[in-house]
């Protein structure tokens, strides 16, 4: 199934670049957790271009976000303004994109748009909803394309 | 042997990053230069000496291919190993910047013993 796969990969992805990238283990994925209010969050959105072209967004609690911000420089978490939290949830966002392309168009070259903050109220609904050490439901990914993602497998065999 | 670094990249932040990947390494790092794109990274170049770059992709103004395609046509910049840190891992991609005369690729999310790894091995040699 072409959404297992790309669900898989988001999951896979999100796992790599927080362990490795930002040194948090993500806790199990939460589908019924409850909504936040929108000016709880944060939400990044990347465009890309590949076969299929599509983005990602991704959205996270504001407290968290400025928490892994911190680990990711290397500073305390109060140090930093709101526009440098963006900047990083800007580069978490891009790696996650970068990682999920990666692994489902990896037979191709795809191009990524500079990621932007965006309105966490006008973004997609989200296809996975995670847990992390600070708080519950604390990240959020959503992934649209223009057309269905299929396994490298797949796409081979067709 | 302390080498003396350059990282280019658009964003302070994964700047900041990659110095502190360099420090948790292990990496004897004596000086470490950031440049914002490749424009930025061939200016100071003009002034500094370096024994690696480490280098993103998608920048602004010059971007890392045209930096490594800049880099390729200088004869005194020629032989600086460098390293594209990015994203995309594809294998298109990797292709193509070695065509270009990247000599090693990291791609992200990455561990600073990775970025070890490839250090010592573009660096490691010639100082042994």
């Amino acid at each position: 199934m072409p959404e297992d796969f790309l669900h898989r990969a988001m999951h896979e992805s999100l796992v790599d670049v927080l362990e490795k990238m930002f040194f948090i283990s993500i806790l199990d994925e939460t589908p019924d957790a409850a909504p936040l209010a929108v000016r709880e969050e944060i939400a990044v959105r990347v465009g890309f271009e590949g076969k299929p072209s599509g983005s990602l967004t991704l959205l996270l609690n504001r407290l968290v976000a400025r928490s892994i911000a911190g680990d990711f420089v290397g500073v305390e978490p109060e140090e930093l303004s709101d526009s440098q939290v963006g900047e990083v949830m800007c580069e978490l966002a891009n790696m996650i994109c970068g990682s999920v392309l990666s692994r489902v168009e990896s037979a191709v070259t795809f191009r990524l748009n500079a990621p932007e903050i965006v309105d966490p109220g006008q973004t997609p609904a989200a296809a996975a909803t995670y847990s992390a050490p600070l708080g519950p439901a604390a990240i959020k990914v959503a992934m649209v394309t223009e057309a269905p993602i299929c396994s490298p497998a797949a796409e081979y065999a067709s | 042997m302390a080498y003396r670094v350059l990282i280019v990249d658009d964003s302070p932040a994964m700047r900041a990053f990659v110095r502190r990947a360099i420090r948790l390494s292990g990496v004897d790092v004596a000086d470490c230069f950031e440049a914002g794109n490749g424009r930025e990274a061939l200016a100071l170049l003009a002034s500094q000496s370096v024994d690696v770059i480490l280098t993103d992709i998608n920048m602004p103004e010059m971007d890392g291919e045209q930096l490594l395609e800049r880099l390729q046509s200088e004869e005194s910049l020629r032989s600086i190993p460098t390293v594209v840190i990015s994203t995309d891992a594809t294998r298109h991609r990797i292709e193509r910047l070695t065509q270009l005369g990247a000599c090693g690729y990291i791609a992200k999310p990455f561990l600073p013993e990775n970025l070890r790894e490839v250090l010592e091995r573009y660096l490691g040699a010639p100082y042994a």
